[in-house]
């Protein structure tokens, strides 16, 4: 019997019905975008809104298939070598591999981002 | 000084050296947080799609705040790209979508698209409203079941190939309230 309730956000696509206040700051998004390059100029305020959305969408996503991880290791604490085994075994996730397979504490520094570096911790 | 508001050093946001990051470890870790997502929000939207019984450890989260980053720099700069062969200057919302098509998040571009048309309705109707009392609906780009909230939000997930059978075996009855 399916049990419907726990899963209702996945059923009906999502997070609770909120298409008003938007569930990551869009300025911090904002933020990153321009940071992605130097060749980002202009950004029109609907470009952080669909991100805003993409965030939740690819953050359930990699969750799940993290958490498909955890009980494959018949755990129940989602680790950080869960969401590294689910970025390996994606496709779509691959530009994510050479940031999970890194660092050792999780933390990667910006500046070394920019200029290709690795950055052993 | 005596007065420390938390006896743990994780405490964030209470510090009195008033960085955003809560640490004032350098200049690496400031930068950090600012290209990151807040970790409450993004740890908010995890626990939202696990079970009630799940816990997820604070790596994980941090591990999840970079991942978005590089996602939104990544789809960022393809759609930055093709502005730039077009001669645009500034990277809107279908760009967005279009990149995310582009790089493998095509599950993602169409309800994308709904939610950015949609948004863009509801932006032209209140400026409409506030103008003039006419209903003036002359945007048909979007289709008529896209009026329902509910419609734009049965796609995402459910292209994941997962065997949700597998999750369900160790659930238990309680139903996580929205």
């Amino acid at each position: 019997m399916r049990q419907a309730g726990t899963f209702s956000g996945i059923l009906s696509g999502g997070i609770s019905g909120r298409t008003g206040p938007h569930s990551l700051p869009l300025a911090r998004i904002k933020k990153i975008m321009k940071k992605s390059g130097e060749d980002v100029k202009m950004i029109s305020g609907e470009a952080p809104i669909v991100f805003s959305k993409a965030c939740e969408l690819f953050i359930e996503e990699l969750t799940l298939r993290s958490w498909m991880m955890t009980l494959e290791g018949k755990r129940r604490t989602l680790h950080k070598d869960d969401v590294a085994s689910a970025v390996m075994t994606t496709d779509i996730f691959d530009f994510l591999a050479d940031m999970v397979s890194d660092s050792g504490n999780g933390r990667v520094i910006p500046e070394a981002i920019e200029e290709g570096m690795v950055v052993e911790t | 000084m005596i007065h420390n508001t938390g006896s743990s050093p994780e405490c964030e946001g209470h510090n009195y050296s008033a960085t955003a990051a809560g640490t004032t470890s350098g200049d690496g870790e400031i930068k950090a947080q600012d290209r990151l997502l807040p970790i409450a929000n993004v740890g908010r939207i995890m626990k939202q799609i696990l079970p009630p019984n799940a816990k997820i450890s604070k790596e994980a989260k941090e591990t999840m705040q970079e991942c978005v980053s590089e996602f939104i720099s990544f789809v960022t700069a393809e759609a930055t790209d093709k502005c730039q062969k077009e001669k645009r200057k500034t990277v809107n919302g279908d760009d967005v979508c279009w990149a995310l098509g582009t790089l493998g998040f095509d599950d993602y571009a169409g309800p994308l698209k709904r939610y950015l048309h949609k948004y863009r309705e509801l932006g032209e109707k209140a400026a409409n409203s506030a103008n003039n009392n006419k209903d003036s609906n002359t945007d048909v780009r979007d289709e008529p079941s896209n009026y329902r909230s509910d419609q734009e939000r049965n796609q995402p997930l459910a292209l994941l190939p997962l065997k949700f059978n597998v999750l369900e075996k160790n659930n238990n009855s309680n139903s996580r309230p929205f």
